[in-house]
C-alpha cells in the first residue's frame, strides 16, 4: 500500500543551519499493515510522516502509495487518500465551524465539491450514528462550534474525520501524547477500534514503547534520519520494553563506533 | 429626513463594500487592502462605460468583474509567489491607481445627465425607486452569500481561513480558495464602488483613500452589536454595522466636526475596537486551558 524508497530530507541546506532529517529512509507497508514508529526526539519520525503526506518535498526518493507515484503531487492531493491526525488537538479541526460542517467536509474528502448546499439531512443522521461511537455524546450537538470543544473531544473528532471516508492511509503522530491519561486511553482504544473495523493501513507515531509492542502489527525504530531496526512476528510478540531499550542503545553505540571511525 | 435617508442609502451602498471586508478578513483571515484600489476601479470602468455610452446595468456588472480580476491579482500574488498578504493588497493597491486614471482618462469623471441604474421605472417616484432598488441588491447579495457559504464550496473557503492546514490534509487546494475568496471580495467592492459613483453622480480618483479602514470600523461596530458567531447573524451584523457607522459620521459632521477630521475619526474607532478585543482575548488566554506544547 505505501512505498518509501531511499528519501533524504534536508532542512535549510547549504547554511549553517543544515539538518540531515532523513538519511535514505526505506519503508514499505502492506495492505492492512499497523506499524507503530518509535525512536528519540529528533530521530525524524515526523519528518518522515510530512514527507509521506507531502507537508514538504524530499530531496532524494520516491513516495508510492497504492500502486501510485505521488513524489511530485502536492500536498492536497495527496489529502485525497491520506487521513492524518496530528499531536496538537487544534490541528486537525476548524474551531471556528461546527461538528457537523467540520465532519462534512471530511465527508467530502477526495470528491470534486460543488456549490450545492453541503450538509444533507441524511448526512446528519450518519454523523450522529458515528459520533455516538466515540460515547462523547456529541451527537446531540451537530451545531456546536468545535473550538468550544475539550482537547480530547476534538482530538476523537479529529479521529473521526480521518477516518470518515476511508482513508488508503492513516498516519497518527503521537495523537494522543497530549491527552491526560484518561482522555488518552479512551481515544487509543478508539483508534484500534476504527483501525480495526475498517483495515486501515496505518502509520503510528509513540513515545509510549509499551503501546508500541501493544498495539499494531509491526514496529520500526528510527534514529538520526534512519530506521534502524524492524521488529515483527515472533521477535516482536516476545520483544518486552526492555528489549526496545536495549536496540535503542545498540543504535546509539552503533554511532558512537561511527564516530570513532571517522577521527581514526 | 432627507439626511437620514441619503445617509441610510450610503449605508446600504458601502454595505456592499463591508461585506467584501468580512470576506476576506473575517472569513478567509486575509488582511487584503487591495480595497482601497478596487473601490475607485468599480467606479472608474462603471463611470467611464456610461459616459461612453453603454447600458448602466452592464457598466455595474463589467465594473463588478474588473474588481474580481483586481482580486485575482492579490491573491496571485500570493499564491504563486508567496509574497505577503499584506504587500500583495498595498501592490494591487498601488497598482490599480494608474489603472484608475487610465480607466477614467482624468481623475474625475462628472456624471450628470447620464443614464444610471437609479433612473426610476414604472413611474415610480425616484426617492422611492433609489431606496428600493438598494434594498433589494443588498438583499439579494446577503442572501446569496448565506447560500454560498453554506455550500461544500462555501465551507472549504471558511475553513480555509479558519484552519488551512486541516483543510489542506482533507484533500482542497487552498490557493484556489484564496483566490475564489479574494475575487468575490473585491468584486463585491467594486460593484460596491459602481453604485457609489452613479448614487453620488461622479467618480473620483481619490474615493477609494480610507476604504479599508471604514470598512473594519463598519464591521467591528456590527459584529460587537449584533453579532453571535453565525454566519447569517454575521452578514446582517455587518449590513447594519455599516450604516451604523454612515450614521455616526453624518451626526459628528452635523454637530460640527470638520469633515478633514473624519478620517481620524475612523481610524480612532478602529485602534479603540481592536484594542478592546485584544486586551479581552488576552484575559481569556490566561483562563483557557493549555492543552498541548506542540513541539
Ligand atoms: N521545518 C523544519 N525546519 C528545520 N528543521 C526541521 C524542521 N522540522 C524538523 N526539523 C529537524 O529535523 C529533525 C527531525 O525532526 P522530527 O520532527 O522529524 O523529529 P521527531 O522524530 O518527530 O521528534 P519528536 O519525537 O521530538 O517529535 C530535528 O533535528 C528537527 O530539528
Ligand atoms: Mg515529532
Amino acid at each position: 500500500m505505501l512505498t518509501v524508497t531511499n528519501v533524504i530530507k534536508i532542512f535549510n541546506p547549504g547554511t549553517v543551519n543544515e539538518k540531515k532529517a532523513l538519511n535514505g529512509v526505506k519503508l514499505h507497508l502492506k495492505t492492512g499493515d499497523f506499524v507503530t514508529v518509535i525512536g528519540s526526539n529528533g530521530a525524524g519520525k515526523s519528518t518522515l510522516m510530512n514527507i509521506i503526506s507531502g507537508v514538504f518535498p524530499a530531496e532524494q526518493g520516491k513516495i508510492i502509495i497504492d500502486g501510485l507515484d505521488v513524489t511530485c503531487h502536492p500536498e492536497y492531493h495527496r489529502g485525497k487518500i491520506i487521513g492524518r491526525v496530528f499531536q496538537d488537538p487544534m490541528m486537525g479541526t476548524a474551531a471556528g465551524m461546527t461538528i457537523e460542517e467540520n465532519l462534512v467536509l471530511a465527508f467530502r474528502r477526495g470528491q470534486k465539491r460543488s456549490i450545492t448546499k453541503a450538509i444533507k439531512t441524511k448526512d446528519r443522521e450518519l454523523f450522529r450514528e458515528k459520533l455516538k461511537l466515540l460515547g462523547l455524546n456529541l451527537e446531540h450537538n451537530l451545531q456546536q462550534k468545535v473550538g468550544l470543544l475539550s482537547g480530547g473531544q476534538r482530538q476523537a473528532l479529529t479521529l473521526l474525520m480521518a477516518t470518515l471516508t476511508k482513508p488508503k492511509l492513516l498516519l497518527l503522530d503521537e495523537h494522543i501524547a497530549a491527552l491526560d491519561p484518561n482522555t488518552a486511553y479512551q481515544v487509543m482504544e478508539l483508534t484500534k477500534q476504527i483501525i480495526k473495523n475498517n483495515q486501515i493501513t496505518t502509520l503510528m507515531i509513540t513515545h509510549d514503547l509499551h503501546q508500541a509492542l501493544a498495539v499494531g502489527n509491526r514496529t520500526i525504530m528510527m534514529h538520526e534520519g534512519e530506521i534502524v531496526y524492524e521488529l515483527k512476528g515472533d521477535e516482536r510478540k516476545k520483544a518486552s520494553v526492555s528489549t526496545l531499550l536495549s536496540l535503542f542503545e545498540k543504535a546509539r553505540g552503533r554511532e558512537f563506533s561511527n564516530d570513532r571511525m571517522m577521527l581514526i | 429626513m432627507y439626511l437620514f435617508v441619503e445617509t441610510l442609502e450610503q449605508g446600504l451602498i458601502y454595505s456592499l463594500v463591508v461585506l467584501g471586508v468580512y470576506l476576506s478578513f473575517r472569513i478567509l483571515d486575509y488582511a487584503d487592502l487591495s480595497v482601497d484600489g478596487t473601490l475607485p476601479l468599480g467606479a472608474a470602468v462603471a463611470a467611464g462605460m456610461i459616459v461612453a455610452g453603454y447600458n448602466p446595468w452592464l457598466a455595474t456588472v463589467m465594473a463588478t468583474i474588473a474588481g474580481m480580476i483586481g482580486g485575482f491579482i492579490t491573491g496571485f500574488l500570493h499564491t504563486k509567489f508567496k509574497i505577503n498578504p499584506l504587500l500583495t493588497g498595498i501592490l494591487t493597491m498601488t497598482a490599480l491607481y494608474s489603472v484608475n486614471l487610465e480607466v477614467m482618462g482624468r481623475a474625475n469623471i462628472p456624471l450628470l445627465n447620464q443614464d444610471m441604474i437609479f433612473m426610476p421605472i414604472f413611474g415610480l417616484e425616484e426617492g422611492t425607486f433609489t431606496l428600493g432598488l438598494l434594498i433589494g441588491i443588498v438583499a439579494l447579495l446577503v442572501f446569496l452569500l448565506y447560500r454560498f457559504l453554506d455550500t461544500e464550496v462555501g465551507l472549504a473557503l471558511r475553513a480555509t481561513g479558519n484552519n488551512r492546514q486541516m483543510i489542506t490534509s482533507l484533500g482542497v487546494n487552498t490557493d484556489n480558495m484564496k483566490l475564489l475568496g479574494l475575487g468575490l471580495s473585491n468584486g463585491m467592492v467594486s460593484l460596491g464602488g459602481a453604485l457609489l459613483a452613479q448614487y453620488q453622480g461622479f467618480a473620483d480618483i481619490g474615493m477609494g483613500i480610507g476604504t479599508i479602514i471604514g470598512g473594519l470600523a463598519s464591521l467591528i461596530i456590527g459584529e460587537v452589536l449584533l453579532s453571535n458567531g453565525s454566519i447569517s447573524r454575521d452578514l446582517i451584523a455587518v449590513v447594519f454595522g455599516s450604516i451604523i457607522f454612515r450614521m455616526i459620521i453624518a451626526l459628528v459632521l452635523w454637530l460640527g466636526l470638520p469633515p478633514a477630521y473624519l478620517k481620524l475619526m475612523t481610524a480612532v474607532i478602529v485602534i479603540a475596537a481592536l484594542a478592546a478585543s485584544n486586551i479581552k482575548s488576552i484575559g481569556l488566554k490566561k483562563e483557557s486551558p493549555v492543552y498541548a506544547d506542540s513541539n
